[in-house]
């Protein structure tokens, strides 16, 4: 399941032709193994205006948090316990910086729901960062060991890492807004290495 | 417009098909990238597969040519 989220950001960065292999190393070895539910990785539209990105990042994010918030409680390892209450703290955080980017581009106040003006009609809010369904992902989640769980988290953040290096395009010379997603980029980004690193001690 | 057009899936090609695709191909013609972490890495990797964690893909990616097939696992 990172290799998706690794694929989808290689391409992004440029590489052209671009797979992720499914069923990774198992499946190489001719092993099975029961994989997390289907995400699509984001890939948001080129050409949609700044105030649907941002709305579409804060559903994301909020769907994110929801997620963590889930996993700090029922996930049995103290280190892990701590490292997704920080996570959900953190996607909180995305969302105040994204609402509060809302406000200086349109110029209207962001109320808690302003998102649901914006979303295109059918978008589900039951999603989160790597186009999962947070229902889904948090019942794949229940009874699985904290590597299974780390590994799920690396490839949301590696695909919001991806998803904010998208954005930030999106946003041309609008320099507000800039400063907005290299901010929340470096912070994915060390969430990422936060994940990969306890995963390793977890190995 | 619905949530399929922001959630589309990458590529994918089964182990068969990377084996059938690795056995063709010269090993200078395609980057393997095997994004897991060093010990997983080290517990057993595909041949001439490249080790770059995806937590580290933001710093290396560099390191691969971006021209050439790329395939990650």
């Amino acid at each position: 399941m990172r290799s998706r989220a690794a694929a989808s950001m290689l391409a992004t960065l440029g590489f052209t032709n671009v797979s992720s292999m499914e069923g990774g190393i198992n499946a190489w070895e001719g092993l099975r193994a029961a994989g997390p539910p289907e995400t699509g990785m984001a890939h948001f539209p080129d050409g949609a205006s700044p105030e649907v990105l941002l709305a579409l990042a804060w559903l994301l994010e909020e769907g994110s948090r929801r997620f963590y918030a889930e996993l700090s409680g029922s996930v049995d390892d103290k280190e892990a316990q701590k490292l997704f209450g920080d996570l959900a703290t953190a996607e909180k955080h995305h969302e105040e910086s994204l609402a509060n980017l809302y406000t200086k581009l349109s110029g209207k106040e962001a109320k808690a729901d302003f998102h649901r003006a914006l979303i295109p009609n059918g978008t589900s809010e039951d999603i989160m960062e790597g186009g999962m369904s947070v229902t889904e992902g948090l019942s794949w989640a229940k009874g699985k060991g904290v590597r299974d769980v780390l590994e799920l988290a690396i490839s949301l953040e590696a695909n919001a890492y991806d998803l904010y290096i998208k954005m930030d395009r999106n946003m041309g010379e609008n320099a507000k807004a800039r400063d907005v997603f290299s901010m929340l980029m470096l912070e994915e980004k060390q969430h990422l290495s936060r994940l990969a690193s306890l995963l390793d001690r977890k190995l | 417009m619905g949530v399929a057009d922001y959630f589309k899936p990458v590529e994918t090609m089964t182990a068969e098909d990377v084996r059938a695709f690795i056995g063709k191909k010269k090993p200078d013609e395609y980057n393997l990238v095997d994004v897991r972490q060093p010990k997983e890495y080290e517990r057993g990797h595909l041949p001439g597969a490249r080790l770059i964690p995806v937590n580290d893909i933001p710093d290396r990616h560099k390191e691969l040519d971006l021209n050439k097939p790329t395939i990650a696992y």
